[in-house]
């Protein structure tokens, strides 16, 4: 009966109107057609996140662990304001960030670079190398976390004996050495990645880049500089970005590993904001450091993302 | 085919939630696992259904690293079972939540669990006056000693505290690469500062009588310096600062070090690692007022207050909790058996046994320390602040008086509260 009246009434419009609808249905068929996606992700993303946001002004605590929330205004943040700990913390994540970032970065791109001409054979170390990549963190903890003790590996000895360390000890049980463990366990765990994501940028630079350079005298230094390295950046700055937020958030490797400790050591911001939660019971003030975090990374990626586009910008002001 | 796929995960869902509120179906929760407890456990679940075909049981087995954090998102998103392993420590929340059902008004009429030991029944009531659960074991603390180490030092297995830390200091000084003492600094660390503490304090409660924490006592104070002393003195490795479960036990059956306290649970791994003669176990060590205070923990089957079939469940825990299988239970389990006259079992004849079972005979000398699990705060007490500022401690950034009073403060505060709630 309605669709009745509907064409009827289309029947019926001035073409000039017709020609609006149609346009109308136009813009609007992408979005019903994404429709179920969105409300999907909708769902599953923004409806968490936002419930997690919520908590962070409320009072979930010990004392009302499984009863009403009550609201709590900005406390939660007042306590993140003054939480002695706090700094400590942020210093580490920043340690364990950066730490762990160059160094994958670095012998990701380095073994990206080796890979480049490397055949067939290359292919196949491509899937060896990518292996780590594969396994789960859980497992990757437990395995370095042994393989650090000098009573269950012989790793510790060696260094001794090479004069690395002064004696063959834990470094994880040393709270002026126990953050290089987690990192050396995510260096290793990350290599793969950038080694692929930068392979596949190297591999799309035209052959023809490089021999007309090497034409013109050009070194192989200045030809990484000049080309290999300005056709890699999108790609590296984008790569850069992920990792950087997905260490940030790596924080089940250095609980497996050291819990944070000792003595607080390891702690960076996801181990102090599950213990908070799951130790303490203090759920609001997890959120409140959630949201902190959260809000750090957005303005981060921002920060990485703007220099992309000024990098790009500047490129295609160059080849015009 | 493409049916099955598209529609068993939705039916197998279907199954697993919805059939939750029939009569007759228990959902029950295990929390500290092992492969060969599960097994048994799931043979004691059959054999209770076989008895009671009307009910269907389903167990969930959750293994005991993160159980905490996943039983606590459980209940708080509703999936709530109706029969769950309760460990000591988590207790005081969950009664407090008022998530757990009293057991009283069943147990009074139980005819199966009237030959439960007299201590069995105090523990369950945590201080209260009403029983939340049914322990099916404890786990007490004794001394491993490795019977080598002992003797290239020179020294008898300890029996008073003085001879523990003279035994600790032998080893460590007399046999090259061997530590004295076993040493938890990491992960369940806290244990470190209840036991030997309580020890020269000469007393198995953790308040005075106004309630006040004795942790602020010199006597807490001198068991805690002895275990600082200890490290830094090197009767320890220097990495039983970030050690675990795991690790002291590792310690103690690879012969890194001589003496282990721990539970008779520790005894099934080590028997396994190590030839039984090459080890021992005796009472832990007696104090300055010739008593020995072991560190006694227990969990038990407790029944959730949101359970729709709690008379099933009640059925069930009776079952579980009965004197035959108690009795397989903790034989596997590692843990003290709940029924009176239990110890009689062949299974607990064996030499090694006997540290545990001379402590629970001689119980004018060994009086069970039970930690202060009736407070809520206890958890994040002795999990994380024991455990960071005791390697505080160990490494010399706070002294014992400092970090002792902090311990103090926070303690008493959580008494008074309880008190005045109670």
């Amino acid at each position: 009966m309605h669709t009745h009246a509907l064409s009827m009434e289309s029947k019926t419009l001035p073409p000039q109107a017709q020609r609006a609808a149609s346009h109308r249905m136009r813009h609007a068929l992408p979005w019903l057609l994404l429709a179920p996606a969105l409300l999907l992700v909708c769902g599953v993303l923004l409806v968490p996140l936002g419930v997690g946001v919520s908590y962070a002004f409320q009072s979930m605590s010990m004392d009302n662990l499984f009863g009403e929330a009550g609201f709590a205004g900005l406390d939660n943040f007042r306590t993140l304001a003054d939480d002695p700990k706090l700094g400590g913390v942020l210093r580490n994540t920043l340690g364990w960030t950066v730490y762990s970032l160059v160094f994958q970065c670095g012998l990701g791109f380095g073994l990206a670079l080796l890979l480049r001409h490397s055949g067939t054979g290359g292919r196949r170390l491509q899937a060896l190398l990518f292996l780590p990549w594969a396994i789960p963190s859980v497992l990757i903890g437990l395995v370095w976390k042994m393989l650090f003790s000098p009573y269950t590996s012989p790793l510790p000895h060696w260094l001794a004996y090479l004069g690395v360390l002064p004696q063959a000890a834990d470094i994880l049980a040393d709270p002026d050495l126990a953050m290089l463990g987690p990192v050396v366990a995510n260096v290793w765990f990350g290599i793969p990645f950038f080694t692929i994501t930068l392979l596949a940028a190297l591999q799309a630079i035209p052959e023809d880049l490089y021999e007309a350079s090497a034409l013109d005298g050009a070194t192989a230094v200045q030809s990484f500089v000049r080309i290999t390295l300005p056709l890699v950046m999108p790609t590296l700055l984008i790569t850069v970005l992920l990792r950087s937020v997905w260490i940030v958030n790596f924080g089940d490797l250095v609980w497996i590993m050291t819990q944070g400790g000792p003595v607080g050591a390891t702690q960076i911001l996801p181990t102090y904001l599950f213990s908070t939660a799951f130790t303490d019971l203090n759920e609001g003030y997890a959120s409140a450091l959630a949201v902190a975090q959260l809000v750090l990374l957005l303005v981060y990626a921002a920060t990485v993302l703007r220099l992309r586009r000024r990098i790009m910008a500047g490129r295609t002001e160059e080849s015009t | 085919m493409r049916k099955i796929a598209l529609y068993g995960p939705l039916l197998l869902a279907g199954l697993l939630g919805g059939g939750l509120a029939h009569a007759g179906k228990l959902k029950v929760v295990e929390v500290i696992t092992s492969p060969e407890r599960t097994k048994l456990l799931q043979t004691q679940l059959a054999a209770f259904q076989q008895a009671n075909p009307s009910t269907t049981v389903e167990l969930i087995t959750i293994p005991w690293d993160g159980a905490f954090e996943k039983v606590l998102v459980m209940f708080k998103s509703g999936q709530i079972p109706d029969v769950i392993e309760m460990p000591e420590r988590w207790s005081a929340l969950y009664v407090k939540g008022k998530q757990l059902e009293p057991l009283d008004p069943w147990l009074k009429s139980s005819k199966e669990l009237a030959t439960l030991q007299k201590s069995v029944q105090e523990a369950a009531r945590f201080g209260a006056d009403k029983t939340y659960q049914i322990p099916y074991g404890f786990y007490m603390k004794a001394l491993f000693y490795n019977k080598k180490l002992l003797a290239q030092a020179g020294v008898r297995p300890p029996s008073t505290q003085d001879e523990f830390v003279k035994a600790v200091e032998a080893v460590s000084t007399k046999v090259p690469g061997k530590y004295g003492y076993c040493l938890r600094g990491g992960r369940g660390g806290g244990f470190e500062w209840l036991g030997h503490s309580t020890t020269y304090g000469g007393t198995g409660a953790f308040f005075d009588k106004d309630g006040n924490s004795l942790y602020s006592s010199a006597a807490f104070q001198k068991g805690m310096q002895m275990v600082v002393d200890f490290y830094q003195k090197g009767y320890a490795p220097k990495e039983s600062i970030s050690w675990g479960y795991n690790e002291i036990v590792t310690g103690f059956y690879s012969g890194t070090c001589a003496m282990l306290e721990q539970d008779a649970d520790a005894l099934i791994g080590i028997a396994e690692k190590m030839n039984s003669k090459d080890f021992g176990v005796v009472p832990v060590p007696t104090g300055p007022n010739g008593k020995g205070y072991p560190n006694t923990g227990f969990a038990g089957w407790a029944m959730t207050s949101a359970s729709a079939n709690k008379d099933e469940g009640w059925k069930l825990i009776q079952f579980l909790s009965a004197a035959k299988q108690n009795l397989e239970w903790a034989k596997v389990v590692g843990v003290l058996p709940i029924h009176q006259g239990a110890e009689a079992d062949p299974a607990f004849a064996g030499e090694h046994w006997a540290g545990w079972f001379q402590t629970l005979k001689q119980s004018d000398k060994y009086r069970q320390l039970t930690p202060p699990v009736n407070l809520p705060e206890w958890g994040a007490m002795y999990d994380k602040t024991m455990v960071e500022t005791g390697q505080e401690m160990l490494l010399g950034k706070r002294s014992v008086p400092e970090v002792a009073k902090q311990w103090a403060d926070t303690l008493t505060a959580a008494q008074r509260k309880f008190t005045a709630a109670h």
